[in-house]
């Protein structure tokens, strides 16, 4: 009965062979599937700062911050849990989910992501705010000058 | 155990439902699929194949793993008669799920307060009157096959439509919710308080390895050493969700975690003894 049992067993054994892959150096034999939701990356030229991102983040990684005229955004993501909500409400798309997942680190700035963003600053309160229209922002920031030679 | 055989084999029948999982939701453990509303992705028609497929596979292996282990009699030695949790003790400290199951406790959250499609898909309660290691190992080894069933018959019965309900207004603060789950260890308890802005007041999370944590003093009573352990892994413990205690200081942020000693003390004092 036993002998019986422990030969099923080397059966099972045998039939599998070696199923273990090399990681992390080796080949990467099972890449992600299609949709893996894996580190952030912001393109902060799309962004706008309206902070939706930081408002439905569940681990509330996202923290902004206001001084006069720039708005800084800070992205702690050791703490994400890679739910991709920030890409999936984020107006402009700025936020888009990678496919890179070997995260592990040593050092907790590989992790952070910090941004600042030129808003405008409210004639009445003081505080950095949007302007109503990308037109508004022109008329404080400026157009962009041609580059020479191009 | 020292019966690693079986685990590393397990671990590697269970790998493919971690690659199709990671299809489905996009992550292979934190899936992030479950909004207030509902799901926020759909099981596509290419997937649904590529399930069944696996879950073929999955279910001819375990039935060769269960035939194997069958008749391993050192193995039915560490299991058969150790850890007994008695049935009146069993229903005395509230213990939920397979543990209860393994002592005759015929109780399923599924079954009993059907949610979310369980009463369209109806698991079958696996019971056993065994009491022991092997009973509760064995609830779980028929718990596969039976979510196996479950799985062929979600994908087959699974209806078109939106997966995700509209919700237009602010959820309103003050108001509660209490729901049982079955989870894998047993019943998992949530309650929720809901506060300013959306956002969630109190959430109390009552795992169900708090309930079957306390039985674990009766059922290594009188027991050898060397079996303690397996009996204690034989209800699936998970630790973390009740080894510690933090408390936050709102106004300061400070965070200070309670010691052994402390909480210990704590609940002398609490409960007068």
């Amino acid at each position: 009965m036993m002998f019986k049992s422990k030969l099923k067993e080397a059966i099972i054994c045998f039939k599998a062979g070696r199923v273990t892959m090399p990681f992390p150096l080796g080949p990467e034999l099972h890449p992600p599937g299609d949709g893996f939701r894996g580190k952030i990356e912001v393109d902060m030229e799309k962004c706008i700062g309206c902070g939706g991102c930081a408002n439905v983040c569940p681990a509330r990684l996202i923290e902004l911050s206001d001084s006069e005229t720039t708005r800084i955004i800070e992205y702690f993501l050791k703490r994400c849990t890679y739910c991709g909500r920030c890409a999936e409400v984020c107006p402009e798309d700025a936020i888009t989910m990678t496919r890179e997942y070997q995260l592990a680190t040593n050092d907790n700035n590989d992790l952070y992501i910090r941004n600042e963003l030129y808003m405008g600053t409210c004639g009445r309160c003081g505080r950095c705010f949007k302007p109503q229209s990308a037109l508004d922002k022109m008329m404080v920031t400026g157009f962009r000058q041609k580059t020479e030679g191009k | 155990m020292g019966f690693d055989t079986v685990l590393m084999q397990t671990w590697r029948i269970r790998e493919p439902v971690m690659w199709l999982c990671e299809q489905i939701t996009g992550n292979r453990k934190t899936y992030g699929m479950n909004l207030i509303g509902g799901v926020r992705r759909d099981i596509t028609s290419e997937q649904k194949p590529k399930i069944l497929e696996v879950v073929d596979r999955i279910e001819k292996e375990w039935l060769a793993v269960i035939d194997a282990i069958g008749g391993d009699t050192p193995l039915m030695m560490r299991l058969k008669g150790v850890g007994v949790l008695k049935h009146s003790d069993a229903v005395n400290y509230c213990v939920t799920g397979p543990t209860a199951r393994g002592s005759g406790v015929a109780i399923d959250s599924r079954v009993d307060h059907p949610y979310c499609a369980y009463d369209y898909l109806i698991p079958e309660k696996k019971v056993q009157e065994g009491c022991d290691n092997l009973a509760r190992t064995l609830v779980r080894l028929e718990e596969t096959i039976e979510s196996i069933r479950l799985v062929r018959q979600g994908i087959k019965e699974l209806p078109e439509g939106p997966i995700m309900a509209e919700i237009p207004e602010e959820i309103p603060p003050g108001r509660e919710g209490v729901r049982v789950v079955e989870a894998p260890r047993g019943e998992a308890i949530h309650y929720v308080l809901t506060g300013e802005n959306n956002r969630p007041y109190r959430w109390k999370v009552r795992a169900p390895t708090y309930m079957n944590l306390e039985s674990v003093p009766v059922m290594i009573q009188g027991m050898e050493l060397a079996d303690v352990p397996i009996a204690i892994a034989s209800y699936d413990p998970c630790f973390s969700c009740t080894e510690r205690l933090e408390v936050v200081d709102r106004k300061s942020g400070k965070i200070r975690v309670y010691t052994n000693e402390e909480l210990i003390t704590l609940s002398r004092k609490k409960s007068g003894r």
